[in-house]
């Protein structure tokens, strides 16, 4: 692989170039639209707020939250072995979400207010949580049977789903919000502290994930396999865990549940530069910050003055895609491969 | 005299769930020479192997890899070593065979001149080269046994790059390959080049292991032969001494007619219906 890296430099140029254009696009398009020249002289007062206050952590938010969705996609499809998995679909989001809704709930008839932090911490928890029995319950022997994974995906969202609503709906809450953002998502009203906060975590696992990007590789080929090439996957597997619980427990916590980003930015990247972890974690991170500040603008533009909830957006793309996905001939040997190995061991 | 390097196994003994797979097992294997483990199904020919790559902790006995206990080698140090070829393959992301065979080779730190030579060699040998570009997935089974097995012998291959020259050249001395019925899925000309390769490494120094059903094949190709049963070991041995009528019939409950070749001396297996 060594000397095909770089041959395959050009994504990474290519993607963050694209990032940057797409990024200033969006600070110059919204509600009050700033032209390129207005950003080069002096701003009104009234600019200037809507640019720092409103724009700018807007798209860094959405930038750091696509990043990370996209690696927790990349991390979880490693654990899994298996490219469908993604937070979103298997339910590890909406889990992360009732963690928020019940520590707020929960915090305010214990200690009135709750803070930003331990919102994010009940959210990585319930992350956690899920990640870990979902594993227990589609993973036998070191063999995920994909059917099982995406079924018991189905159940937790049912479930983790419905008891946020229940929850929200018995409690009047103002720091609630609605159930809408809980399930859709949305990336407005963020101060700078909350994009620091999720900038802080997405990065942290980032960089903790790219260390285990060799025993990544590996374990694409087997449990056993990773084992017999000298990694030990029992504490490797931990880490993927917690790990991407981490990232998606943080950004659910803040944005609320936005599915479908690390599904299709790790595929799209995958088809481009093959599977090799060292390429797709990076690519793939570069890939999820253009498609979320690209839905973001989205968002904010179709439907003007109204703005479309982000989550919906990203379901309205991700879901066909995901269909196609399921139909591709690619995807109906994986099939085939997973019906086997259910019979052996 | 140097001692080459062994693996003893001592009264291994694995459950699991209450069955027991194997029973005291005891035997040796050597550096420099093809090993056989013949059996039924399910006499615990693959248990043994996933013993000898430390894949599942025995219940009970050890094993003592070059002359300490398997247990105190940590996996890091073990890939190095030996490398393993199992029974399946789970792979369902899209590498290139190329890719596949680099994150076998990965597991050594070898200079990068030297990294791109040996994944050249082990394409050669597994006659991959001219699909090294190829998705895995899109391969048949038996290029993908080929493509995992380059794979395998990435991992444990010397770095010095050896030659077919080199009779003696002990190259390979300390390495170890398990193969678990490698030959399932591989048509008969990569079958016989792979057993000549075989041969040739063992005479450098590879110990190689090998859990086979095709006793023919066997006789022609192993030195040494284990033949378990029920989990205990029935026979062990020289080729010579263990593929008699009487221990093949026993062992594996089947007809079997023995001869000896005139020219090598070595038993030839005919099955009889």
């Amino acid at each position: 692989m060594k000397h095909s890296l770089k041959s395959y430099l050009s994504p990474f140029w290519l993607l963050p170039l694209l990032l940057v254009i797409v990024m200033f696009v969006s600070v110059l398009q919204g509600g009050f639209s700033f032209s390129p020249r207005d950003l080069m002289g002096e701003l009104s007062a009234p600019q200037a707020l809507v640019l720092w206050e409103i724009r700018l952590p807007r798209i860094l938010l959405a930038a750091v939250v696509g990043a990370g969705l996209a690696i927790s996609g990349v991390a979880l499809q490693a654990l899994f072995r298996n490219p469908l998995a993604e937070p979103g679909l298997i339910g590890v989001s909406s889990s992360a979400a009732l963690g928020a809704v019940f520590v707020i709930v929960l915090g305010r008839v214990l200690w009135q207010e709750v803070a930003v932090w331990q919102i994010s911490v009940a959210a990585f928890l319930m992350a956690s949580f899920s990640t870990a029995l979902l594993y227990l319950i589609a993973t036998r022997h070191g063999h995920t049977d994909v059917a099982l994974m995406l079924l018991a995906g189905v159940a937790f969202n049912a479930i983790f789903g419905a008891l946020t609503q229940l929850l929200i709906t018995f409690s009047d809450d103002a720091q609630l919000r609605s159930a809408l953002f809980w399930m859709m998502g949305s990336l407005a009203n963020l101060s700078w502290f909350s994009v620091g906060l999720v900038s802080a975590f997405v990065l942290i696992a980032t960089l903790a994930l790219w260390r285990l990007v060799k025993p990544m590789n590996a374990f694409l080929l087997g449990e056993n396999v990773s084992l017999q090439m000298g990694y030990e996957p029992k504490w490797f597997k931990w880490q993927v865990m917690g790990l991407s619980a981490l990232i998606v427990g943080v950004s659910v916590s803040m944005v609320g549940v936005i599915g479908f980003v690390g599904l299709v930015v790790p595929h799209i990247i995958r088809l481009w530069v093959g599977a090799d972890h060292r390429l797709v974690l990076p690519l793939s991170a570069l890939g999820g910050a253009i498609l979320l500040v690209l839905a973001d603008l989205l968002a904010r533009q179709l439907l003007y003055p109204a703005e479309l909830p982000i989550g919906l957006l990203m379901a309205l793309l991700g879901g066909p895609f995901f269909l196609m996905m399921l139909l591709s001939k690619r995807y109906a040997r994986l099939k085939n491969l997973s019906s086997v190995q259910g019979k052996g061991f | 005299m140097s001692v080459l390097p062994s693996i003893q196994v001592q009264k291994l003994t694995v459950q699991r769930g209450g069955v027991g797979l194997l029973n005291q097992v005891t035997c040796q294997f050597e550096a420099g020479k093809i090993h056989c483990i013949l059996g039924q199904n399910g006499a615990g020919k693959s248990t043994l192997l996933n013993g000898l790559s430390h894949e599942i902790q025995p219940s009970q006995g050890q094993i003592i890899w070059h002359g300490k206990p398997l247990d105190s080698f940590s996996y890091a140090e073990l890939a190095t070593q030996r490398a393993v070829l199992s029974q399946s393959n789970e792979l369902a992301f899209s590498f290139t065979v190329e890719a596949l065979v680099s994150l076998g080779e990965e597991v050594q730190s070898r200079p990068q001149t030297a990294s791109e030579q040996v994944i050249q060699t082990v394409l050669d040998v597994c006659e991959m080269t001219h699909l090294k570009d190829r998705d895995y997935l899109t391969l048949s089974g038996g290029e993908q046994k080929r493509a995992q097995l380059a794979r395998v012998l990435a991992q444990i291959w010397p770095t010095k790059a050896c030659t077919e020259t080199q009779e003696e050249g002990g190259d390979f001395l300390g390495k170890w390959l398990l193969l678990d019925e490698w030959t399932a899925g591989l048509d008969i000309k990569h079958q016989q080049s792979l057993a000549r390769y075989f041969k040739q490494w063992a005479k450098q120094g590879l110990g190689i292991i090998m859990v086979l059903h095709d006793i023919s094949f066997a006789a022609q190709l192993a030195d040494h032969a284990l033949i378990l049963k029920s989990g205990k070991v029935f026979a062990e041995g020289d080729i010579q001494s263990v593929f008699t009528e009487a221990i093949l019939s026993q062992s594996l409950e089947m007809k079997v007619r023995v001869e000896q070749d005139a020219l090598t001396g070595q038993p030839i297996i005919y099955p009889i219906l």
